[in-house]
Formats: C-alpha cells, sequence, structure tokens
C-alpha cells in the first residue's frame, strides 16, 4: 500500500466503524453473491454470503474495502463457483455514467495516454489511440457539476421511460447516486427478474432507441392524387411514437444549426407554429419541409429523448454492482440513495460528503471543484491543508499524495 | 370455450391432455387395432415434418388427431435425435400459425393466457393504419420476440404502453407460433419413462427417416481436423491482429479461445495462436484456455458468444454472406465447412 491509500484506508476504516453506522442491502440478501475490492494490490473478494446486514457489516468494518459490491442476480448458492452457483432471477438495472456522455468541459477535465505509443490527449478516452490504434488507454477523469448535471438529465429521462413504458413498479424501484460520476437504477421486480440476456437487451435497446426505424412508427409519403402527404406518429401516442413528436417540439423550440438541415428548411419549420404539433396531424402542413427532412428530424428527436444508458450494465445478468451506503474508492465520496422525487435538487458534491476534519496534501495537479458551499482549486503543484472530504477527493483521483 | 376441433386444431393445448386424460386412455392402448388410425397419423406427421417441414391438417378424425400428436412426440422423444425434434417442433408450430392467424381475438387470447400463461389485455386501439387487438406483456413479448429477426419485432419499433406491447392478431400469431415451438421441443426431449414394446419399430423407423431426410449425424458435425478456410472474418481478424502483435481485447481473446476449442483444436495450437501477443503468457494462457475447455474450475465447456455479444461489443468485423444467415460464429463455420466439402446446402 503507498501512503495515499494508507491515509485512503484509515479514514474508511473509521467512517465504517463509526457506530451509529448501518448498511443498507438489498432485499433478500442472503441469495445474493458480496465482492470486496482491498486496497492491498488490488485484490478481489468475491463469492462470499451474507445472512445479514448486521454480518455484512462486520465483513466490510474488518477488510475496509476500497470498493463493496452486490451482484444483481441471486442464486441458491451464492459462495459456489460461477458456474454452480444456480442463478435464479436477477435485478433489471441501469447505470447512467458521465463516461458516457459527451459533455463540451470534458476536455478541461479529462485525459488520458496511449499505454502503447504514449500519445496524450484531452477529453473522453478514444476507443483506438489515433496514432498507433492501440486500444489500451490510461485515463483520468474528473467529476464536475456539468457532467453530474447532465447524468442526472439522462436519470430523469430513463426514470420516465421505465414507468410509462416498461411499466416498472415506482414502489419496486430505487435510484443511487453511484458516488462518482453518475446515477443507478435498480428495479426489485418479479416481473423482470427473470429476464435474460437477450431480453435485456432488447429493454437497452428501447431506452437507447438503438434500431428504431422511422417507417415502422408509419412514418412514410402516401400519393393522393398525385400530391404527396406525409404521415406519421402524434402526440399522445404511447411509447416512442408520442415521444418523437414531443422530441421534435423540442428541437424546433431550440438550436437547428447543426443538425443537417438547409437554412430554407430551417426557415420554412421556424415561421411555422410549432403549436401544431400539439394537436392534429401536422407532418404535411410545413411548405417545403418533405419525409426526408421529417426523417432528420425524427432522428435528432429520438437523439434527444433517449437514455444513456451503459447497455453492459444492463444486459450481464451476473454483475457485480455498487452497494449504496459504502465510499466509493475512486472519490471518498458515499454511494447513497436518492429519493426520487429529490432527484432534481439532489446535490451530488454535497450530500455524500463522509467525512471529518483536515489533511494536508501535495496536489501534482486538479482542476478547480466544489464541495458543499465551498471552491477549490485549481491547484498545481502545492502543498495545502484541506478539509478531509476535499483531501480525499484528491488522494483518491491520485492527484495528491499525504503530507505527513 | 374450445370445441374438440379446436383441440384437433391445437393438440399441444393443456385441454387436449386433458382430453386424453378424461377419454382414459393410455401408451399402451395403443396397441389396440382400434388405435391404429392413431398410430398412423402420429407416423404421418412425423414423416412430413422430416421430409417437408410442413405437417398437413386432418380433421375428419378429430380424435385421431388429438391422440396422435403426444404419440408423434413420445416416439421422436425415443429417438434421441434433437435435429428432428426441433425439425418437428417447427413444422407443427408453423401448421398451427396457419389456423391461429384464423382465430377470433377472443380466442386467441384464451390460449394465450391459459396453455401459455401468458397476461394480456384485448385492446381496440388504431393508430396510423394498423388496428391493435392486443397488448401482451412485455416479458411475454420478449420471451418469444428475441428470436424473430425481422426489424418490426425489435422492442425500439414497438408501441410500448405501460408495460404492455401493442401487437396485431396476426402478430399475436406468430408470437404464439415460438412458444408452441418451444413447447413442443421441450416435450419431445423429455425422456420417457417405459418404452411400449410396440412403439419399437416405429422408432426405428422414424431413426430410418431421419437418416433419409436429414443425413446422417456425422455430416453435420464439425470437420475432424480445423479448417482455416471456414473460420468466420471476426475470427480470422482476430487471429490475423494477434499474428502481427496487436492487442485484442479482453472478450475478442475469449471469443478466439472458446471459438478454437468448440472446433476441435488441440490445446497447443490454441497457445500458439496467442504466442505473438504482446503480453502473452504461455502460463496464464494455458490455464485460461483449460478453463475455457472446461478442463478446470467448474467444469463447463464453454461456447462461442452470440453474434449479437460480438457485434455489442466491436468484435463482430466485415460480417459476409453466410453472416447473414447465422447467429453463432461456430455456424458459420459448420455452414461454411460444408459448402467447402462439397456437402451441399443443409436442409
Amino acid at each position: 500500500m503507498n501512503p495515499a491509500e494508507q491515509v485512503i484506508r484509515q479514514k474508511f476504516q473509521q467512517y465504517y466503524l463509526d457506530p451509529k453506522r448501518q448498511l443498507d442491502p438489498p432485499p433478500n440478501p442472503s441469495e445474493r453473491e458480496y465482492g470486496f475490492l482491498l486496497f492491498n494490490g488490488k485484490f478481489m473478494v468475491r463469492h462470499r454470503s451474507f445472512k445479514d446486514p448486521v454480518s455484512l457489516l462486520t465483513a466490510v468494518r474488518d477488510l475496509v474495502p476500497s470498493h463493496v459490491y452486490f451482484s444483481t442476480a441471486y442464486y441458491r448458492e451464492p459462495t459456489a463457483p460461477m458456474e454452480e452457483k444456480g442463478w435464479t432471477g436477477a435485478d433489471l438495472v441501469f447505470d447512467i455514467d458521465a463516461d458516457h456522455l459527451n459533455t463540451p468541459c470534458k476536455p478541461d477535465h479529462d485525459n488520458w495516454k496511449c499505454k502503447a505509443c504514449g500519445t496524450t490527449g484531452n477529453g473522453g478516452v478514444p476507443k483506438l489511440c489515433p496514432k498507433c490504434k492501440n486500444d489500451r488507454m490510461e485515463e483520468q477523469t474528473w467529476l464536475c457539476d456539468r457532467c453530474l448535471q447532465e447524468a442526472k438529465e439522462e436519470t430523469a429521462k430513463l426514470l420516465e421511460m421505465l414507468y410509462t413504458d416498461i411499466g416498472v413498479d415506482h414502489e419496486a424501484t430505487r435510484l443511487f447516486f453511484s458516488g462518482h460520476r453518475g446515477y443507478h437504477v435498480h428495479v426489485y421486480s418479479k416481473q423482470t427478474s427473470q429476464l435474460g440476456e437477450e431480453e435485456r437487451r432488447e429493454i437497452a435497446d428501447y431506452l437507447l432507441a438503438q434500431g428504431l426505424e422511422p417507417q415502422l412508427h408509419e412514418l412514410e409519403e402516401t400519393s393522393v392524387g398525385g400530391t404527396k402527404l406525409a404521415e406519421g406518429p402524434l402526440i399522445g401516442q404511447p411509447g416512442w411514437r408520442g415521444r418523437i413528436v414531443a422530441g421534435i417540439y423540442d428541437i424546433l423550440g431550440s438550436e437547428m444549426d447543426q443538425i443537417g438541415l438547409s437554412s430554407t428548411q430551417v426557415n420554412a419549420l421556424r415561421s411555422w407554429d410549432r403549436e401544431d404539433l400539439l394537436r392534429k396531424p401536422f407532418w404535411s402542413s410545413v411548405k417545403g419541409v418533405g419525409i426526408s427532412t421529417w426523417k432528420t428530424l425524427v432522428k435528432k428527436a429520438v437523439e434527444k429523448k433517449s437514455a444513456k444508458i451503459d447497455t453492459v450494465v444492463t444486459t450481464d445478468i451476473h454483475r457485480l454492482i455498487r452497494m449504496p451506503g459504502t465510499l466509493n474508492g475512486h472519490t471518498g465520496l458515499l454511494a447513497m440513495k436518492v429519493p426520487e422525487e429529490r432527484l432534481d435538487e439532489f446535490d451530488p458534491f454535497k450530500e455524500p460528503l463522509a467525512f471529518q476534519g483536515e489533511i494536508k496534501v501535495k496536489v501534482k495537479e486538479s482542476p478547480g471543484f466544489r464541495l458543499g458551499e465551498e471552491r477549490f482549486g485549481p491547484y498545481h503543484d502545492e502543498t495545502v491543508v484541506l478539509p478531509s472530504t476535499a483531501a480525499m477527493l484528491l488522494l483518491c483521483k491520485h492527484r495528491a499524495e499525504p503530507v505527513a | 370455450m374450445l370445441t374438440r376441433a379446436d383441440l384437433a386444431k391445437y393438440p399441444f393445448l393443456n385441454e387436449a391432455s386433458d382430453y386424453i386424460k378424461e377419454l382414459g386412455i393410455s401408451i399402451d392402448d395403443i396397441a389396440s387395432p382400434d388405435f391404429s388410425p392413431v398410430l398412423e397419423r402420429a407416423e404421418k406427421r412425423l414423416e412430413e415434418a422430416l421430409s417437408k417441414g410442413r405437417v398437413s391438417n386432418e380433421f375428419s378424425n378429430e380424435n385421431a388427431e388429438i391422440l396422435s400428436f403426444p404419440v408423434s412426440n413420445l416416439i421422436l422423444s425415443l429417438t434421441g435425435e434433437e435435429r428432428a425434434q426441433r425439425r418437428f417442433a417447427l413444422a407443427e408450430s408453423k401448421r398451427a400459425y396457419e389456423l391461429l392467424r384464423q382465430e377470433s381475438p377472443e380466442k386467441l387470447d384464451y390460449i394465450a393466457r391459459t396453455t401459455f400463461g401468458w397476461k394480456l389485455n384485448k385492446i381496440d386501439a388504431q393508430l396510423g393504419k394498423r388496428f391493435y387487438d392486443f397488448a401482451i406483456a412485455l416479458a411475454d413479448y420478449l420471451r418469444n420476440s428475441v428470436h424473430l429477426k425481422e426489424p418490426k419485432w425489435k422492442l425500439p419499433n414497438r408501441i410500448l404502453d405501460h408495460g404492455f406491447v401493442y401487437a396485431t392478431r396476426e402478430e399475436l400469431a406468430r408470437l404464439l407460433e415460438e412458444e408452441v415451438r418451444t413447447k413442443i421441443v421441450e416435450r419431445s426431449s423429455r425422456p420417457p419413462g417405459e418404452i411400449p414394446k410396440l412403439l419399437q419399430p416405429k422408432v426405428e423407423r422414424t431413426r430410418g427417416l431421419i437418416t433419409k431426410w436429414l443425413g446422417v449425424p456425422s455430416h453435420y458435425e464439425l470437420p475432424k481436423v480445423p479448417s482455416p478456410e471456414s473460420m468466420p472474418p471476426c475470427v480470422r481478424h482476430l487471429i490475423d491482429n494477434l499474428a502481427e502483435g496487436k492487442n485484442v481485447q479482453h472478450m475478442g481473446r475469449f471469443t478466439l479461445a472458446s471459438f478454437l476449442v468448440n472446433i476441435g483444436a488441440g490445446e497447443e495450437d490454441i497457445v500458439k495462436a496467442f504466442k505473438p501477443a504482446s503480453d502473452f503468457s504461455e502460463r496464464m494462457t494455458r490455464y485460461q484456455v483449460e478453463h475455457i475447455a472446461g478442463k478446470r474450475g467448474g467444469r463447463t465447456k464453454y461456447t462461442c458468444p452470440m453474434c449479437t455479444t460480438l457485434k455489442t461489443h466491436g468484435v463482430c468485423y466485415k460480417p459476409d454472406d453466410i453472416c447473414s444467415t447465422i447467429r453463432n460464429p461456430l455456424s458459420y463455420y459448420k455452414r461454411k465447412a460444408r459448402i467447402l466439402t462439397g456437402k451441399g446446402a443443409e436442409t
């Protein structure tokens, strides 16, 4: 363990040892597998099971892991090797993470380095190194207000679709802040627990509108007595149909310059009363705007309205996922439950703060950030005494070293 | 709700089994000459399914129609031939589909609910030009639609309203066809209890039919010696990348190893394929290959991931014409090998 990890582990230990501490494990806790990533050499302890929250807390106090996970799956024998566990079902889970969002602030706070040729760049990590086409990249990310705000908006879209389209129960749904760059949604329901990977992939595709074909939602052109008439979905229709129209409504009320339409088309749409969208069939009521223009708009509308979930998390029916009420070793922030009605006002830079006191650290490099009401940084090669929460964030993010 | 004529049309229904129970007939009764029409019809079902992939309807003798179906299933299960069981299930489910699509919404609703336990609502909605008679619970929809390839079955292209997927009558019948197929495969592959003597010659005859129409099983098996020319583009690409010392991600490595294990490549050859990798460790590679081959750990032999998974993880590479007909790289290999060895197209 390096000095930074020693300090982090010590603070984590203090946190977990607090006599008031309680863990809030998921439903049917004894049927799940638990996993702990240890500070010591990044070792993963897996295939553990606990019959109740108390024995789980004892283990956490004992091991002091940097990350605590539980399986979304339920097993007959959670401690058996993977192939013999006996899968009996799994929560339906969704992960929205700034890693998957294209926020404009990324070049300001994220950067990457190719492990093969050493090329570096700012912003989100590319799939392949632009220079040597290698796919092994090192990345340094940061969490910022803007990224988390976008994650929140994606989460709101996700929840709306889960309720009105997928039909999940409010009571069966829990929303969590991940303690890093995003939000998790867990659905604990018999109706969805038996879905297989392929079925979950369909749900993921639905939320992302992946493979959505407008003509299958009856956007089409018909010829009536020589005149071409466009027809399509209407507002108020269920599922993607109404949502497509709502999305076009949003687009018409905002930027239209960079969506691939000619200025004539943009002007035609601007001078048209978009409220007509909300009344009756409108697909043939804008002069100079035909089916191909509408298709472009539908594509944009779908992009705007889809929820940018991480498909891998949703389709993996054996996944280990972060346990709410535990500390996230990437940040020192608490992964925590967010009451859904409070999502809008939830402050991920205030409510998940877990430490008291101060720590003296030497910061290599850090963007400016806010925790609670206080602003910190940017820092560049300087030694500072910071509130523990801020110091821990920098230590966890490998931006600082402790000073004895 | 259902008449005997309905049971003759749909002998896989729960009510058909109940009806047979009520008649008090057991499998031993088939020996009686009274039941010869049943046996004849059972054999005809099999012969038609195996030869043409179709089963015709014979409603003139409703009892024979109802009783012959479980007999066909039993004979098939005794052959232990999976290919034949699948083909029979497909033929029977297609036969059912042609009839189901002409049924009233009420009857379809009843069948879906009772025999298959679906949750569904009868609705009467027109959206655009289409009329929707049903809203099917999402789980029931997905279980049956995930195997259908047409884009119209993809969930993003459906109307999904509070956990229910809208469907036309025709579409519901098509989804039921899938459910029927699954049910028949399960039934005909269930190992039977005691084998009635009378059926033994029928089983032999059916085995003959299977060989006649589906060929000798070994023709369908993989070539004994791994054939590099038959490998799909994704696997070749993985091998090329490794050979050039490029890094291949975990999913790519797993795909390659599981593919090679399943086509019967030797452990040495598999390890050799990974040798050019920049981070090659013979010990680790051997360990992992043995794990995938089921010689270690949970002793499960892993199969190759499905094409959909490979697409998601960016392993799929330049799919060709054969790719559009298969769902797993191993099927590609089988098919290509058959073409290359001149065994002709699969029936």
